[in-house]
C-alpha cells in the first residue's frame, strides 16, 4: 500500500484479500511441512539435552541456568508479541493490521514456556535465608504463583488469539472442503456468523483481555526476574530491574515480529502484506524501545556504581565490568549502540532490510542479554550471603544448554506453524475493517490517503 | 573517582606520609563531653543555647550520642520512660567526622568545597561552599552542621576566638577538622611528625584517655597498636566508607 | 464524535488573537492579584536571604525539605510540554492541536520557577553562579562534573533552551500574522521576531522540518531531565532514596502531574480565554485516556519502589516506611496522596462521562497535582527525618510561613508568567488550528461519515 506523487493509490478490496489468504492458508504443502520437519528435529533435539539435565538432577543449580534463560528469552519474545498488537490496537495504528495475527498466534508458544516453568522452579534453592519478594508470605510460594501467572497468561494470550481469530476461523470453515481440518476449524469457529451482537462481544472481549495481557504481563516479569535472578544474588536490591526486563521485552518482541516477517516475506511470498509501510512504523519504536533499554540499564547502573556499596560493587563487578562484562558489551551494542547507529539514518529506517536486520541483532542481543542475567544468577553458590564473595567466573554453555536453547526457540516457533495451520495466519477481517477506513483523495495536486479514526 | 575494587579497610589509602587517625576507646569513654567544649573552644564553633536544641540547629562538630540499653536483652530502648535503672544503662559513643577513605559526602559536593586531601583527611572549604547541603545528606554518620545562622559570639567572648581557625557565615557547611590548623602548626617543618607530638583538641581533653590520634602509617604509633585491638570496629563498615576513625568495643560484662 | 466545527481563517484569526489585540478586564485584575502575590514572595525570599536559612524549617538533619520538593514538583510539571507537544506530533495524534503552545510555554515558566528554587534554598545564593560556571579560572577549579548538582543545572538549562526554541519556532507564523495586524511600536518589534515570515511553501517546508527534529531531539533531553533530578536522591546513600527505580518512576511520575497541569490550564484557558470553539471534550477525553495508561504505568512503578524498599528488610529502610505510612502526620499525607494520585482520578476517569465533564476533569486534575506535591514531599523529607540507624539524630521536620508562602508564590509566578504570555502571544498556535482543519476529511462507512485526517504516508 505504497503512495507516490505519480500513481494513484491502489486499495484492494476485502474480497481479494480474503481471497488471497484463504487460497495460501488452503494450499499450505511440501514447503510448510518441511519447515515444520525441521523445526520438530530440532526441538526433539531441545528434548535431548533437557533430558540430559535432568539427569544430573536438581541438585546443582548452575546447570540449569541456561534453561532459565531461555524461559525468559521465550518470555520476552514470544510471549510479548500480542503486546505489540495489543498496544498497537489501543493506539488505533493503522499499519498494524497485516502482522496482528502473527503476534497473536505466538501466543501458543506459551504453552511450551509454562511447561519449561516446572523445572525450573525445582532448580530453585528454598526461600529461607535470602531475599525474596513473599516476604512474611510464602504461603506456595514461589511454586504456585509463579505457575499460575504464567499459566493464567498463557490462557489469557490463547483466549486472546481464539476470539480474535473467530471471524477468519469462521471464513475457513467456509471454504475449506470437508476434512478432519475442517472439522477442527468448525469446533473452533464457535459458530461465527458475523452478527452484529458476536462482533460487540469479540470488540469488547479483546479489550478486556488485551487490558488484562498488558497488565498481567509486568507481574510475570516482576516474578521471573525476582524469584530467578534477584533472589539468587546476595546484596541485589535493584528495584528497577522488573522495568528494565518489560522494556527489554517489548524490544526483543518487536526485533522478532520484524525478523518473521522478514522470514514470511522471502520465504513464504507474503510481500504483499509486510510492506515497507509495516517495517519502517515498527522501527520507529524500535528506536525508541532501544533508547529505553540503555536509559533503564543505566539507571540501575549509575545508582550502583556512584553509590559504592560493597555489595552493590561487587554485584556490578560480576555483571557488568568483570565476570560477564564479555555478553554485556555484545547486548549492549545489539540492543543499544547498533539499533541507535542504525536507525537514526532514514535510508536504514525506511526500508525493509534495515528493521530487519537491526531487529535480528536485537533477538540475538536479547537472548545473550537473558543468559547474562539468569545463568550469572544460577552460577552464584550460596545465596544467603551478606555480599556477594567470591565473584564467579562467566559460565559458557554446554552441549546441553546449546541444544535446549535451539530446541526451546525451534519448538515455539514448531507451535507457531503448527497453530497456522488452522488459524490464518494473516487476519482478514482485521485488514478489511482497515480497507473500509481509508480512501483515496486528491490533496492539492497529489493523491493521498483519508484514514479514518473511529472512535 | 574511586576504583571499584571493595574498598580496603586498611589505611595507606592513597596517601603520602602521614594519614591521620583516631581511636576511640568506648570502655573508657564516660560521656562526660569533655571533647564537646574542647572542640568548640578550639574551633570558634558557635555556641548553643538550649533553643538550638530544640529546633535542631545545633553546630557540634563532634556530638556524644546517647542510647539507653536494656540491660537483661541487650536491645535499644527507644523511650527512656518505659525502662528504669537497674535494668536500663547508658552507652555513649562520641561521633565526629569519620574521614572517610571513601567519603559519600565528597563526589556530591557541586564546588569542590570538600575533598580529601593526601593525608586521608576530608577537608572542608569554607570559602568554596555555596551551602546546598548535598554532603549533609550523603554523610552516613550526620558528622555535618550547617551555619543556618550568622554566628555571633557576645563581646566579652570575643577575644576567646582561635585566631588559628576561620570563622564561618552563615550558609557554609562546617565539620571536624581532625584540627587540621594543629597538625598544620605540627608539620611545618617537614618531615614525619613524632608519635604524640601534638593532639586535637577533643584528644587532648579526653580525662580518661579514651582518644587518641596520630598517624597510622607508622607502625609503631599508638594508633596503629590501638587498631589492631581484637576490640575494634568502625562505625557503619558495610556502606563502605572506610572510615579513619576506629572505635574499640566497650568490654561489658553481662553479655558479649 | 470528532466532528469538526469549521470556522473560518478569519474567525479563528480574530478569536485566537483577541487577547492580544485587546486587555480584558479580568486579566488586569487576576495579573494585579497576581503581582501582589508575586511581591508578598519576594520578600518573604529576601528576608530569608537577608537572615538565613534558619527562618525556614531546616534542622539537622533534615537538611533538604519545602524547597527542594517545589524543585522536584515543577521540574515534573514541566514535562507536560514535551509529551505534548513532541511525542503527540511525531505519532500525529490530531487532537493536540489547541494545547501545544499552552503546554511548551507552561514548560518553559516552571522550569524557570525551578530552576530559582536550588538558587534560593542554598546557603550562600550570591555565590552560586560560580556553580555553574567554570569558578576561579585563574585557580584552575572548574565546577565538580562528580556532583548531580551539577548535572542538575546542565540538563535543566538544556531543557529550558531547547523549549525555548520550540516555543520560539512554533510562534513564528502567528508572529507574522500579529505583525501584519499591528501598528505603532508593536509593528516593528512583532517584525523582528518574525523573522521575515511570509509563508511561501519553502518556509512552510523549514518550519514543519525544525518542528519533527525538535520533537525527536528534546524527546531524549525530556527523558534525562527528570531522571538526572531524581539521581540527586538516587545516588546518595540516604536509605529509601538509593533505589534505582527512581529515574523512570519521577519521570512518568512527571509526566502525570504535568498533564494534568495541561488539563487545568486548558480548562482555566477556555473559561478565561472563553475558547470554546477551540478546546473541545474530545481534548479532554483524549487526555484523560492517556492519563490513565500513565498513572497506572505510574503505579506499577510506585509498587516497584515499595516492594524493592522491603525486599532486603533493611531496618533502615523498614524505619522509613514505617514513618510514611503508619506514623501520623505523615500516614495522613500518604493516605492523601495515594487517593489523590490514583485511587480517586482513574476510576472516575474510566467514565465517560467524567472525561467529558470540564468540571470533573479539572477537579480531578488538581487533585492529582496536590498528591504528586505529596508524593515528592513524602519521598524526600522522611528519608532525612529517619537517616541511617543513629536514632539519637532522628528529627521532625516542620515547615515554616516562609516555606509555604515560597510554595504559593511559586503557583503565582507560573501563572503570571502566563498571564503575561497569552498578552503578547497567541496560546493556541493559529496555523495549527487551520492545519488540521486543512487536513480533516472523512470516511463514508456505511451510514456513518467516520472523520479522518488525510497522510502522507
Amino acid at each position: 500500500m505504497h503512495n507516490g506523487e505519480e500513481e494513484i493509490p491502489v486499495i484492494p478490496t476485502h474480497q481479494e484479500v480474503a481471497a488471497d489468504v484463504m487460497g495460501r492458508y488452503q494450499e499450505l504443502g511440501r514447503r510448510y511441512w518441511g519447515w515444520v520437519t525441521v523445526l520438530a528435529s530440532l526441538f526433539l533435539l531441545g528434548i535431548v539435552g533437557f533430558v540430559i539435565r535432568l539427569a544430573d538432577g536438581f541438585d546443582d543449580r548452575s546447570n540449569w541456568g541456561y534453561h532459565v534463560a531461555t524461559i525468559s528469552f521465550l518470555v520476552s519474545t514470544f510471549m510479548a508479541m500480542p503486546i505489540i498488537s495489543a498496544g498497537l490496537r489501543l493506539a488505533k495504528a493503522n499499519w498494524r493490521r497485516s502482522f496482528t495475527r502473527v503476534t497473536e498466534n505466538m501466543a501458543v508458544a506459551s504453552l511450551l514456556i509454562v511447561l519449561m516453568v516446572i523445572p525450573a522452579l525445582a532448580a530453585l534453592p528454598p526461600l529461607e535465608g535470602r531475599m525474596n519478594i513473599w516476604f512474611e508470605f510464602p504461603l506456595g510460594a514461589p511454586n504456585l504463583w509463579n505457575m499460575m501467572s504464567f499459566g493464567t497468561l498463557a490462557l489469557i494470550g490463547i483466549s486472546l488469539l481464539w476470539t480474535l481469530a473467530l471471524p477468519d476461523l469462521a471464513a475457513a470453515r467456509d471454504h475449506l472442503p470437508p476434512s478432519r481440518r475442517q472439522r477442527i476449524v468448525r469446533w473452533m469457529a464457535m459458530g461465527w456468523v458475523g452478527h452484529v451482537r458476536q462482533w460487540r462481544v469479540l470488540y469488547m472481549g479483546s479489550l478486556i483481555m488485551g487490558a488484562f495481557y498488558m497488565l498481567l504481563y509486568p507481574l510475570i516479569q516482576t516474578l521471573m526476574i525476582s524469584d530467578f535472578h534477584a533472589g539468587l544474588l546476595p546484596a541485589w536490591k535493584d528495584a528497577i530491574l522488573p522495568a528494565t526486563q518489560v522494556v527489554a521485552s517489548l524490544q526483543a518482541a518487536a526485533g522478532m515480529t520484524l525478523v518473521v516477517m522478514y522470514v514470511m516475506r522471502r520465504v513464504a511470498g507474503y510481500d504483499r502484506y509486510f510492506t515497507v509501510e509495516q517495517f519502517w512504523s515498527l522501527a520507529k519504536p524500535l528506536l525508541s524501545f532501544s533508547l529505553l533499554w540503555f536509559y533503564f540499564w543505566w539507571a540501575s547502573f549509575i545508582t550502583f556504581w556512584y553509590g559504592r556499596q560493597p555489595g552493590e560493587s561487587s554485584l556490578i563487578q560480576f555483571l557488568i565490568l568483570d565476570s560477564w562484562r564479555g555478553p554485556m558489551m555484545v547486548s549492549f551494542f545489539l540492543n543499544f549502540l547498533g539499533p541507535l547507529i542504525a536507525l537514526v539514518w532514514n535510508p536504514v529506517r525506511r526500508s525493509i532490510w534495515g528493521p530487519a536486520l537491526v531487529g535480528a541483532g536485537i533477538v540475538v542481543g536479547a537472548l545473550i542479554n537473558q543468559i547474562r542475567l539468569y545463568v550469572a544468577a544460577f552460577s552464584v553458590a550460596d545465596p544467603t550471603q551478606h555480599v556477594l564473595d567470591p565473584i564467579p567466573a562467566g559460565q559458557w554453555p554446554g552441549p546441553p544448554d546449546v541444544l535446549i536453547v535451539v530446541g526451546a526457540i525451534s519448538g515455539c516457533l514448531l507451535l507457531f506453524m503448527l497453530v497456522s495451520k488452522l488459524i490464518p495466519v494473516i487476519s482478514i477481517w482485521e485488514i478489511g475493517e482497515g480497507l473500509r477506513l481509508v480512501k483515496v483523495r486528491k490533496f492539492y495536486g497529489r493523491y493521498l490517503r483519508v484514514i479514518a479514526k473511529s472512535h | 573517582m574511586a576504583t571499584q575494587a571493595k574498598p580496603s579497610t586498611d589505611t595507606n589509602h592513597g596517601t603520602i606520609g602521614h594519614k591521620w587517625a583516631m581511636v576511640i576507646d568506648l570502655d573508657r569513654c564516660t560521656g562526660c563531653q569533655a571533647c564537646v567544649i574542647a572542640c568548640q573552644s578550639e574551633n570558634n564553633v558557635r555556641f548553643n543555647e538550649e533553643s538550638a536544641f530544640h529546633e535542631g540547629r545545633v553546630m557540634q562538630w563532634i556530638r556524644v550520642e546517647r542510647y539507653w540499653e536494656h540491660v537483661p536483652t541487650g536491645k535499644q530502648v527507644r523511650d527512656d520512660r518505659l525502662a528504669e535503672f537497674p535494668n536500663v544503662k547508658a552507652r555513649f559513643i562520641p561521633i565526629l567526622c569519620q574521614h572517610c577513605d571513601n567519603a559519600p559526602c565528597e563526589p556530591v559536593c557541586p564546588v569542590f568545597a570538600t575533598y580529601h586531601n593526601n593525608e586521608g583527611l576530608n577537608v572542608q572549604v569554607y570559602n568554596r561552599c555555596v551551602g546546598t547541603r548535598y554532603c549533609g545528606n550523603n554523610c552516613p554518620y550526620h558528622a555535618r552542621s550547617f551555619n543556618y545562622w550568622e554566628p555571633v559570639w557576645p563581646e566579652s567572648l570575643q577575644n576567646q576566638l582561635n585566631p588559628d581557625v576561620t570563622v564561618r557565615t552563615r550558609g557554609v557547611m562546617e565539620k571536624c577538622s581532625f584540627c587540621i590548623q594543629r597538625i598544620r602548626r605540627a608539620t611545618r617543618g617537614g618531615g614525619e611528625v613524632e608519635d604524640g607530638a601534638f593532639d586535637p583538641a577533643c584528644v587532648q581533653s579526653c580525662p580518661t584517655g579514651a582518644m587518641t590520634f596520630g598517624n597510622i602509617n607508622n607502625d609503631k604509633s599508638r594508633v596503629a597498636e590501638l587498631a589492631k585491638s581484637e576490640r575494634h570496629f568502625r562505625v557503619m563498615e558495610g556502606l563502605g566508607t572506610s572510615p579513619s576513625v576506629i572505635y574499640l568495643k566497650k568490654v561489658d560484662g553481662t553479655h558479649a | 464524535m470528532y466532528y469538526r466545527r469549521t470556522l473560518t481563517d478569519a474567525q479563528i484569526n480574530d478569536e485566537l488573537l483577541g487577547t492580544v489585540m485587546t486587555t480584558p478586564l479580568r486579566w488586569v485584575v487576576i495579573a494585579s492579584f497576581l503581582a501582589v502575590i508575586l511581591m508578598g514572595t519576594f520578600s518573604a525570599v529576601g528576608f530569608m536571604i537577608n537572615q538565613g536559612l534558619g527562618v525556614t524549617g531546616l534542622r539537622q538533619p533534615v537538611f533538604w525539605g519545602f524547597f527542594i520538593t517545589n524543585f522536584v514538583f515543577w521540574v515534573g510539571i514541566s514535562h507536560a510540554g514535551v509529551m505534548i507537544s513532541a511525542i503527540l506530533r511525531l505519532s500525529q495524534a490530531e487532537w493536540r492541536r489547541p494545547m501545544v503552545r499552552a503546554a511548551e510555554t507552561m514548560t518553559v515558566f516552571s522550569l524557570m520557577c525551578s530552576l530559582s528554587m536550588p538558587l534560593i534554598h542554598a546557603g550562600r545564593p550570591w555565590r552560586i553562579f560560580y556553580w555553574v560556571f567554570p569558578y576561579d579560572w585563574a585557580r584552575g577549579i572548574w565546577p565538580d562534573v562528580r556532583s548531580p548538582l551539577i548535572w542538575d543545572p546542565t540538563a535543566i538549562i538544556t531543557y529550558l533552551l531547547s523549549s525555548s526554541l520550540f516555543v520560539y519556532t512554533a510562534l513564528i507564523p502567528d508572529l507574522a500574522i500579529i505583525r501584519d495586524r499591528s501598528t505603532g511600536w508593536r509593528r516593528p518589534v512583532y517584525g523582528a521576531l518574525a523573522l521575515g515570515w511570509h509563508g511561501n511553501p519553502r518556509q512552510w517546508k523549514l518550519q514543519g522540518l525544525a518542528g519533527i527534529l525538535l520533537s525527536a531531539l528534546i524527546l531524549p533531553v525530556f527523558v534525562s531531565v527528570h531522571s538526572i533530578v531524581s539521581w540527586d536522591f538516587g545516588v546518595s546513600l540516604v536509605p529509601s532514596w538509593h533505589v534505582t527505580v527512581f529515574a523512570p518512576y519521577f519521570v512518568i511520575g512527571a509526566v502525570h502531574s504535568g498533564v494534568c497541569a495541561v488539563v487545568t490550564l486548558m480548562i482555566v484557558m477556555r473559561k478565561l480565554y472563553k475558547l470554546e470553539n477551540f478546546i473541545w471534550e474530545e481534548h479532554i477525553d483524549a487526555l484523560a485516556r492517556l492519563l490513565i495508561v500513565v498513572a497506572t504505568g505510574w503505579m506499577f512503578f510506585f509498587w516497584l519502589d515499595l516492594i524493592y524498599a522491603l525486599w532486603l528488610r533493611e531496618e533502615q529502610e523498614l524505619t522509613v516506611w514505617m514513618l510514611r505510612m503508619f506514623e501520623p502526620p505523615w500516614s495522613w499525607m500518604f493516605l492523601v496522596f495515594f487517593m489523590c494520585s490514583y485511587v480517586i482520578p482513574v476510576p472516575l476517569w474510566m467514565f465517560r462521562r467524567v472525561r467529558r465533564s470540564f468540571t470533573m476533569m479539572l477537579w480531578t486534575s488538581l487533585l492529582v497535582n496536590v498528591g504528586m506535591f505529596l508524593e515528592r514531599f513524602i519521598i524526600i523529607v522522611p528519608a532525612l527525618m529517619r537517616k541511617g540507624p543513629m536514632t539519637f539524630d532522628y528529627a521532625t521536620y516542620r515547615f515554616s510561613p516562609i516555606e509555604f508562602t515560597v510554595l504559593g508564590g511559586s503557583i503565582a509566578l507560573v501563572a503570571f508568567l502566563l498571564l503575561m504570555f497569552s498578552k503578547f502571544f497567541p496560546l493556541i498556535p493559529l496555523w495549527e488550528e487551520k492545519e488540521g482543519q486543512v487536513l480533516a476529511d472523512s470516511v463514508r462507512v456505511g451510514k456513518l461519515d467516520v472523520p479522518g485526517i488525510v497522510k502522507e504516508h
